[in-house]
């Protein structure tokens, strides 16, 4: 793992270079467990850093979101690199965004860090309620260490890791500029989080699952906006003439909302988890994702975000692509 | 005694193949059923996987994308897209549980006024068995 | 005014009697979260459990999605939709009720919505004091408290193995009598109640000084703390549909055909969108300004308008922020800085 305090002098060093504008890492949040994303822009500021359990944001969504305002007559944009830290999905993130050239790979200073994975809030919550403290955790072995005013709790892992991480195959970065800390071994090979329960379910079943879900979506997009992959300024889910999908909330519009979206996803997700652990109503969204990032590794053996050098999926063939479900 | 259910199919046929085997089926005065609705593209890489979603929620029963052969596609590689995506597309209705039956591909050239004809009455069957798509269909506006 | 005592076990005589006579709304849950939906005839739903709803009650009066009039395209002529019907929402907690107060001066300002006007004289709110504060609660600094009684028909205050209730207006006796049968009268439960109250308000852990953050609003218009403060929001809109008070909203029209329907629903003002012009001008163009106009709203404008402070400090939207951005940390900070 990684020591906090080579994180923090590895960022000061980062921002005190004449080429990056600022390093976005993580600080101790306002309450509880929460932890919120921070923009190191002076050296004294990586003091504030922190790195646990806990950060469970996916920073690469930054790199797109920031608003390319127009400038004043005369003042030059800011070309300054930005710095960011990453784990394996993260980075895997970013590899996506350079795969679709979202992103340009001279723009962005990757510092990687090797990650044990994060907790579910909600996980912990049931059996740790929030409270005003602020707490910290770390990782130890297979363990997870609670700190909440001086007492330490230990948690065994499988307890309160967030699904997506439990079954994660890239705890390390995959690309970046400068790796911090030791390489973490991948303990999981094959299985894809809640997927096999619906997959050997009859077709009403799913959907009576699925039915509940997402009449309980209160359409506030809070899972695109936190999606690394979804950066459309004008996304379609969003779109008038032609309204693709009404912006009205009934079971028919949610369901359709998510179908698209999961659609749009195809061979870009990268299983960072962070829309299922943003959203309001707790649905279950990665149940979705994984099962098309299931099809598309078995499939057409593709995973997202592993090459800098790859082809977009939706945007390539195979001469070879099966064709048993076509008449 | 109620009345046998006649599904209602959105077809999205590539104009140069799919719909020309169509036409070809029509010329040659083969009977088949009716149900099927047909909006022509130009090629099947053009289709938008959303369209199916679209129709579904507008009130299809079935949907079915039929283009050329892969290799004979008139812009080359159009149909080899949409292979990879209306598997993916089929994959995930299913996943949801939309029945399988429901949403159709098929390659038919301009030649295979037969196989259309076989192309369509298998479509319909199925869908017929399933009977009237009602999982997340807009709600009618009761005026 | 009416003061009476529910026994716990009468609870279900109890919610079936409000049930006959109007349309009840209920917190239910619903996966992980509780949502406020009509009542589905579960005796055994009760109010134990329930900390607070995700989605307030506001649900009730500004539907999430409402439609306003049907049409056939190419016609002139509209249809309404069917008269609402009279509604009794049950396990409001005190803050969300004080916020539909909140949220009526905007909807009678100009003009009068008839939509929302319909809805909240129909709809009657029995609210149930906090015995416990949630970690962000911070009601007390924005003149509310536990056992508020503003917005609220009739007052509910759990006492272990049962309620008193008070009824605070007109309708709040009428229903309490459309339940007479489930209630005794109560007799001096009353004081337990005030100190069940009291006591919760002690346990508010979270506060902010209101005084003065008006005007630093306005001088620290174009302050850097604005950038620092939005940069981590993700334009997700999720504070805004949670908050109690928030009541923007978009019009659209949605054609099957020939038949038409004109709805509103939920907007919210972190959305990019909310303020693009068609010319493709936008005063609002980053999260920036986003985040400056919306704790403007809440705490400058609306109280330079209505002299009220369009917070209730329920906390959902710090509860609910995936990035953890913390509107008292925010208004500390704008209290210090600006």
């Amino acid at each position: 793992m990684v020591d906090l305090e080579t994180i923090r002098k590895k960022a000061k060093e980062i921002v005190s270079r004449e080429d990056v504008k600022h390093l976005i890492g993580w600080r101790k949040g306002t309450f509880g467990y929460r932890v919120t994303p921070y923009w190191v822009e002076a050296p004294e500021d990586a003091e504030e850093l922190v790195y646990s359990p806990l950060c469970n944001t996916n920073l690469a969504t930054y790199l797109t979101l920031a608003e390319k305002l127009p400038l004043p007559k005369g003042q030059e944009p800011d070309r300054r690199k930005t710095a960011l830290l990453v784990r394996g999905c993260d980075s895997r993130a970013v590899v996506q965004l350079l795969t679709e050239r979202g992103v340009d790979r001279e723009q962005v200073v990757l510092l990687g860090l090797p990650c044990r994975g994060v907790v579910d809030l909600r996980k912990l919550k049931d059996s740790y309620p929030e409270d005003n403290e602020v707490a910290d955790a770390e990782w130890k072995e297979d363990k997870i260490v609670l700190n909440v005013s001086g007492e330490k709790k230990e948690i065994p892992r499988e307890e309160v890791l967030d699904d997506h991480c439990l079954v994660c195959r890239y705890p390390n970065p995959v690309e970046a500029d400068e790796t911090l800390g030791e390489k973490v071994e991948p303990w999981a090979e094959e299985s894809h989080p809640g997927v096999e329960e619906l997959e050997n379910a009859s077709f009403d079943k799913r959907w009576d699952f699925w039915e509940k879900e997402f009449e309980r979506c209160i359409r506030c997009y809070a899972c695109r906006n936190a999606c690394p992959m979804c950066y459309c300024e004008d996304c379609i889910l969003d779109r008038l003439n032609p309204t693709w999908i009404y912006r009205s909330n009934n079971y028919s519009e949610n369901t359709a909302f998510h179908i698209a979206r999961a659609f749009h996803l195809v061979g870009r997700c990268v299983s960072c988890g962070a829309c299922e652990r943003v959203c309001p109503a707790g649905i279950p969204l990665g149940k979705i994702n994984q099962k098309l990032v299931k099809e598309v590794r078995e499939k057409y053996e593709f995973e997202p975000g592993t090459d800098p050098e790859g082809v977009p999926f939706q945007a390539s063939y195979n001469p070879q692509d099966q064709e048993d479900f076509i008449l | 005694m109620s009345e046998q259910f006649e599904p209602n199919i959105v077809a999205f046929l590539c104009n140069w193949c799919s719909y020309a085997g169509a036409d070809l089926a029509g010329t040659s005065r083969t009977h088949y059923p009716a149900n099927l609705k047909v909006i022509r593209v130009m090629c099947t890489g053009r289709i938008n996987p959303l369209f199916v979603l679209n129709a579904l929620q507008q009130g299809a029963d079935g949907v079915l994308v039929s283009g050329c052969h892969p290799g004979d596609c008139h812009y080359m590689e159009g149909n080899m897209y949409a292979r990879r995506r209306f598997r993916l597309m089929k994959d995930l209705l299913e996943y949801l549980g939309v029945d399988s039956r429901r949403f159709h591909m098929s390659w038919v050239s301009a030649s295979e006024g037969g196989k259309w004809k076989e192309v369509v009455e298998k479509v319909v069957d199925e869908v017929s068995e399933i009977g009237p798509f009602e999982q997340f269909k807009r709600e009618k506006i009761n005026w | 005014m009416s003061e009476k005592v529910l026994q716990k076990a009468n609870w279900s005589s109890f919610v079936q009697a409000l049930a006959d006579a109007r349309e009840l709304w209920f917190p239910v849950k619903d996966g992980p979260i509780y949502k406020f939906a009509p009542y589905s005839g579960d005796v055994d739903a009760g109010l134990e459990e329930y900390a607070y709803s995700s989605v307030p009650p506001k649900a009730v009066v500004l539907p999430q999605t409402e439609t306003m009039f049907l049409y056939q395209v190419g016609d002139k002529e509209i249809s309404l939709p069917e008269e609402k019907k009279e509604k009794v929402v049950l396990g409001a907690r005190p803050c969300d009720a004080r916020a539909m107060d909140i949220v009526d001066r905007v909807f009678q300002w100009d003009e009068d919505d008839p939509y929302y006007l319909e809805n909240r004289n129909k709809t009657a709110v029995i609210g149930l004091a906090c015995n416990e504060p949630f970690v962000n609660c911070f009601c007390t600094s924005l003149d509310g408290s536990p056992g508020s009684t503003q917005g609220l028909d009739v007052l509910m205050v759990d006492l272990g193995d049962k309620y008193y209730l008070r009824s605070v207006t007109d309708k709040g006796s009428r229903i309490l009598g459309d339940a007479e049968s489930a209630l005794e009268d109560a007799s001096g439960e009353g004081s337990q109640a005030e100190e069940i109250i009291k006591e919760a308000e002690g346990k508010i852990k979270r506060s902010i000084d209101t005084e003065g953050i008006r005007e630093k609003l306005e001088e620290g218009w174009e302050a850097p703390l604005w950038d620092e403060v939005s940069r981590a929001c993700l334009g997700c809109g999720a504070c805004t549909f949670l908050c109690p008070t928030c009541h923007c909203f978009d019009i659209q029209d949605e054609v099957e055909g020939f038949d038409g329907r004109r709805c509103r629903m939920w907007d919210s003002c972190m959305f990019g969108e909310y303020t693009l012009h068609t010319s493709g001008h936008n005063p609002r163009p980053s999260r920036k300004e986003r985040t400056r106009n919306r704790i403007s709203h809440k705490y400058r404008y609306y109280v330079e308008k209505f002299d009220k402070i369009a917070c209730v400090g329920c906390g959902r939207c710090i509860t609910s922020c995936p990035v953890n951005i913390d509107i008292l940390d925010i208004l500390s900070r704008v209290k210090e800085e600006l």
